[in-house]
């Protein structure tokens, strides 16, 4: 039994769909060329990027698995937000690597080092982009469907029905409007989304109560529900690779970064990371109190991701609910359409690069631009359908992100500041980072070998690929130097 | 409250400035976008001259 009142909450969600599709379609006309689809043609200020990036930054995926983070641990699951938080202000403030990154123009990440270690190694990190960021983008739709399913008490064979309705109306303005239209329907997910986000919150801490949710937190994980080092499913090795992935996310995940690309200027990027790093904390924080909301009233469950949106559909009252509703597919749709047009600019202006001999004319590249959406999108819905989630979600997001964020970060770093840094090097840190996490993932997955997979843990797992993707590239560069495109940091 | 003080202040800290950038950025970045709209229809404009 849910609250959802298909009258009442129905209506609120059918209007915000509809003003968002109109408002998503109605910018298609100012994309005259592949740039304005990709960047926005550079025209991105600061109040519009920050709505673009914690829109962007938080779906209904990040609700749940923040949420599951409350719920099986305590406060300290927000641990990884404050992370965030910091790593975000520190590059907005000091502009390490975004500065020149943003500075050299160009649309994606592999492209700028292509300047520094040629086009085999820009074609190879866009592979490697695109393979992390869709295994990582590939468990979205079904987390996303699970919530709306519960929450408003559907049907669960209508599930994959939900993914699929979901998917076609974001890749429709997606393909036709690329970025701005991106932006356009990010700022009024942004609204939507914090609006329903802060009433549930207030609403719960009127409702279960603050004493009440600490010492729920208190009888369940002791010491270790609000200090992540005592946690007995933390601990340092948690906590450290959580600061090397958020320090990597926030300098290469192509999403983020595309907001820095899409700025009217360096400036402006490095303002959107210092003015939007708090929201991080909010990000983890506040989905985690409605998991620990979830644990209070509902007590011990056995699929912890559902535990929340079990406990809202019964919390939350008709009216809000629908507002809810309309916040969560809000932030999906924010996700899915940026997530859907980042991955789609790095397939274009890098894998397909070497294909392109002759500059292809504006109208072509729309025209392949709108293709691979689309493509993404069957992608998406064919690998939402089969893939079974073992273990927490934020842990396999964490490994799937690793294969690229680990090289991409020191490849980056290196790109920018390191003069000895070459292809070799490159090319080793590519290897090391995709063959560590990939290895892993399929280990779990294996019966012969998920019990060595679970002895290892995802966090050394993850804590060794980053650390060795760094030796690697400076083991590489120093066995084979002389062999870099250019001796001086790309950007120069 | 006082027990777990760091937790609380950063609970609330999340509801306050979250509900006040909400309402900050919903005003400006519709601004943001005009201009931005604004900006790329001219240069449309000039290249179609």
């Amino acid at each position: 039994m849910t609250n959802f009142n298909w009258l009442l909450d129905g209506s609120i969600v059918g209007v915000y769909l509809l003003v968002t599709m109109i408002a998503g379609l109605m910018v298609r006309k100012y994309v005259g060329n592949v740039e304005d689809f990709l960047v926005a043609g550079r025209e991105m200020d600061v109040y519009l990027g920050i709505a673009s990036l914690a829109a962007t930054e938080f779906g209904i995926v990040t609700c749940m698995y923040t949420a599951q983070n409350g719920y099986e641990k305590g406060f300290a699951g927000a641990t990884p937000g404050i992370l965030m938080a910091l790593a975000m202000a520190g590059v907005g403030l000091t502009g390490f690597v975004i500065k020149p990154l943003r500075d050299s123009g160009v649309i994606t990440i592999p492209e700028l080092l292509e300047k520094r270690f040629g086009g085999r190694i820009r074609w190879a990190a866009g592979v490697v982009i695109v393979l992390g960021g869709l295994l990582n983008m590939g468990v979205f739709l079904r987390t996303g469907g699970q919530f709306l399913v519960l929450v408003a008490g559907l049907d669960v064979r209508y599930l994959e029905i939900m993914m699929t309705a979901l998917l076609v109306g974001v890749a429709f303005y997606t393909i036709l409007g690329g970025m701005l239209s991106v932006l356009v329907t990010d700022f009024l997910q942004f609204v939507v989304m914090s609006a329903g986000l802060i009433l549930v919150t207030i609403l719960i801490l009127m409702n279960v109560g603050w004493e009440k949710l600490v010492t729920t937190v208190e009888t369940h994980y002791g010491a270790g529900g609000f200090n992540p080092f005592v946690n007995s499913t933390m601990g340092w090795e948690y906590v450290v690779f959580n600061l090397m992935l958020n320090i990597a996310s926030v300098l290469t995940w192509q999403t983020i970064i595309a907001r820095v690309l899409a700025a009217k200027d360096t400036r402006t990027g490095r303002k959107i990371y210092t003015r939007t790093s708090f929201f991080f904390v909010c990000r983890f924080l506040i989905p985690g109190i409605w998991g620990i909301a979830a644990l209070a009233t509902l007590g011990p469950v056995a699929n912890t991701l559902e535990a929340m949106p079990t406990y809202l559909s019964t919390a939350v009252p008709a009216g809000l609910m629908g507002i809810l509703v309309a916040a969560m597919l809000a932030a999906d749709m924010s996700t899915d359409s940026s997530y859907m047009l980042t991955w789609c600019s790095v397939i274009y202006n890098d894998i397909l690069a070497p294909f392109r001999k002759q500059p292809w004319s504006q109208r072509k590249g729309l025209f392949w631009n709108r293709t691979i959406i689309a493509l993404i999108g069957i992608f998406l819905l064919l690998y939402g359908l089969w893939y079974p989630l073992k273990g927490d979600l934020w842990t396999y997001l964490g490994v799937t992100g690793t294969i690229y964020l680990a090289s991409i970060s020191v490849l980056l770093i290196a790109c920018c500041y390191w003069k000895r840094a070459n292809s070799w090097g490159a090319a080793a840190s590519i290897v090391v980072s995709a063959v560590i996490p990939a290895s892993y993932l399929v280990m779990e997955q294996l019966p012969s070998t998920a019990a060595f997979a679970k002895s290892i843990g995802p966090y050394y797992s993850g804590i060794a690929t980053y650390l060795l993707s760094g030796a690697a590239m400076i083991i590489g560069s120093v066995l084979r130097p002389g062999s870099r495109v250019e001796g001086r940091p790309a950007h120069v | 409250m006082s027990k777990h003080w760091f937790w609380w202040a950063l609970s609330m800290a999340c509801v306050v400035w979250y509900s006040t950038i909400t309402v900050y950025v919903a005003i400006k970045g519709a601004a943001d976008i005009k201009s931005m709209l604004a900006r790329l229809g001219k240069g449309r404009r000039t290249g179609d001259s």
